[in-house]
């Protein structure tokens, strides 16, 4: 029933309209928003949205917008980012993309099974043709004709073709979908790539996170569900929203780091005082992502938080960009004796025959310099 | 090609190439510079030769920058002595002494050192760029350094001015993304690192030759130098 609208199902399911203002408050503040171009275009003006008129704004958008469907689809991936949207336990903004927005379609968490899900699915891509949000959660093997990776005898490059065709907008989440991930690490047997290098001619998001933060996966389908248009991207695709500031600037170690105050192991006493963990590998300062203020269960910590060092997770390639515990500055690879030993004994050697060259030719211009 | 893949080429096989053809090159020059061949010593020593060379040393790196005024070189262009001491205090400080440039150590040479704390290295690295375009201007209206500097002094200028204000910049989130600073400053380095053998800034290694042929040459002779 997608022409009724958000508003009209949560108050069907027994929401009361405080509850219903107070949701949409959050939804607001979960998204990011402040003064983002859909939220100035709703309300048809230019001068920035003070709170309560965003608030509004959301509001308005519920009440009026009618249900989205989204079809979630899954290839090579470990469902971590299912995983990590049913585990958030935020009551409000997961919520509502579960049970209000219409998920028509996800291998992981639908109860039936079969051909008749995969007919299911058939029939939304049809009944919303053009209308439904794509989600894709995993890489996309090329290698041995797309062979490595096949769902119900159909190749996962066929599925996401097929189903990226009818969709309005399609949202990658996680590494493997975004960037390829760890199926595409080298030296990424199956070929695998990520959404956006092999369907052009739709809007990707790159949700990329390793998992994703599921608040930022569904505060994006929530911008498009309730705005009907994506929120600003970065050069990545990113929401700028979420991926505006590297974990490094909003880090709770930041302090330690300016002052020089480093872990050195993980069991030493600037680890047990909580300093900054950039000796210990950390990636936070070459990695955009909304960790350290959005955090986990329910802003509970995030890695850094916990004691461990960003691996970058949602950059490309972070699987390749040098080890976790190496350096964040350090070169990605170090030559060995036998690489530095060869240029040592090259060097010499041109460095010997260009003495003997000009030895030759003194003698021959008779010791003239 | 994005930011990001720019980085992993400056990072990677970019720096190891460039890290290769500098350990070569250095070793290229320096044989070269053996190759020259010694004069044959034939007069009697006076003093000692190698204290003649430990007493260089301390004197170079001790004494003189910490009383530069008693020297003739100080008097004559002060200028230079200034923003040459400070560029290659700053230099040496945040390329030893900074933490992410320890750890570029580290990772080669697998094992690292304490560091200083981020607001003394990024003041040496502020006191360093003044220096730099201290000398630039100086080069630029001077009339005699005018006329001797061709465009070699002005690339070598250039070479180490990119990676010391990229460095800077990318430790202040300045302007630009953090890759995009990152990507800069390792790419500047690492034509930096192939460039320092085919130049003067080899200096970095025949300084400590020339220090170590001229103190014992003192000390031979029993100068007070």
């Amino acid at each position: 029933m997608p022409e009724e609208t958000i508003a009209q199902s949560l108050i069907k399911k027994g929401v009361s309209r405080r509850d219903f203002l107070k949701l949409s408050g959050l939804l607001a503040t979960a998204m990011g928003l402040t003064m983002a171009p859909p939220v100035l275009a709703a309300e048809e003006t230019t001068k920035p949205l003070r709170s309560a008129r965003i608030n509004h704004a959301v509001l308005e958008a519920m009440e009026t917008k009618p249900r989205l469907p989204v079809i979630w689809l899954e290839f090579q991936d470990c469902a971590g980012c299912s995983e990590a949207i049913t585990r958030s336990n935020s009551p409000t903004l997961v919520d509502l993309v579960l049970n209000t927005l219409t998920i028509e379609y996800h291998e992981t968490l639908s109860a039936a099974a079969g051909f008749q899900v995969e007919q299911a699915k058939e029939d939304a891509m049809q009944k919303y043709a053009g209308k439904y949000i794509l989600v894709v959660e995993g890489s996309i093997p090329l290698g041995m004709e797309g062979n490595y990776c096949t769902i119900g005898g159909r190749s996962a490059l066929d599925l996401l073709n097929n189903a990226a065709s009818g969709a309005a907008a399609i949202i990658a989440t996680g590494n493997c979908a975004a960037f390829g991930g760890l199926p595409k690490a080298n030296p990424n047997p199956t070929e695998a790539k990520g959404v956006w290098d092999i369907i052009t001619d739709k809007p990707v998001v790159n949700i990329p996170g390793c998992p994703a933060i599921p608040e930022v996966t569904t505060g994006t389908i929530a911008n498009y569900a309730l705005f009907g248009a994506l929120p600003e991207l970065d050069s990545l695709n990113r929401p700028k929203t979420f991926y505006g500031v590297t974990v490094h600037d909003r880090c709770l170690r930041r302090a330690f780091y300016e002052a020089g105050k480093f872990a050195k192991s993980f069991d030493d006493e600037g680890a047990k005082k909580g300093w900054c963990l950039y000796k210990l590998g950390c990636k936070g300062p070459t990695t955009y992502n909304a960790c350290a203020s959005i955090k986990w269960d329910q802003g509970l910590s995030f890695p850094i938080q916990s004691g461990h060092p960003c691996l970058g997770c949602s950059e490309p390639n972070f699987w390749d960009g040098g080890g976790f515990y190496q350096g964040q500055s350090a070169p990605l690879d170090r030559p060995g004796v036998t690489a530095v030993g060869a240029a040592v004994v090259a060097g010499a050697a041109i460095g010997v025959g260009n003495i003997l060259v000009n030895q030759s030719k003194k003698k021959a211009q008779g010791g003239a310099e | 090609m994005t930011w990001q893949s720019i980085l992993e080429f400056a990072r990677g096989p970019f720096f190891y190439a460039a890290l290769l053809i500098f350990v070569g090159g250095m070793v290229y020059r320096l044989v070269n510079v053996i190759g020259l061949g010694w004069s044959k010593d034939r007069i009697p020593t006076k003093g000692s030769k190698a204290a003649g060379v430990v007493k260089s040393f301390f004197k170079a790196i001790l004494i003189w920058p910490f009383i530069p005024w008693v020297k003739n070189t100080f008097k004559r262009n002060p200028l230079i002595y200034i923003g040459g001491g400070l560029f290659h205090l700053g230099l040496f400080v945040v390329i030893f002494l900074g933490t992410p440039h320890m750890l570029v150590w580290k990772s080669l040479l697998k094992f690292g050192w304490p560091t200083l704390p981020l607001p003394i290295v990024d003041w040496l690295a502020v006191a360093g760029i003044v220096g730099m375009l201290i000398l630039l201007i100086n080069r630029l209206i001077h009339p005699v350094l005018k006329l001797i500097s061709g465009p070699a002094e002005y690339l070598a200028w250039l070479m180490v001015f990119i990676p010391m204000v990229t460095g800077y910049m990318m430790t202040h989130h300045l302007w630009f993304q953090y890759e995009v600073l990152f990507s800069l400053h390792m790419l500047a380095v690492d034509m930096l690192l192939i460039w320092i053998p085919l130049s003067r800034i080899s200096h970095f290694m025949f300084y400590f030759f020339a220090r170590v042929i001229h103190g014992q040459e003192f000390g031979k002779r029993g100068v007070a130098l």
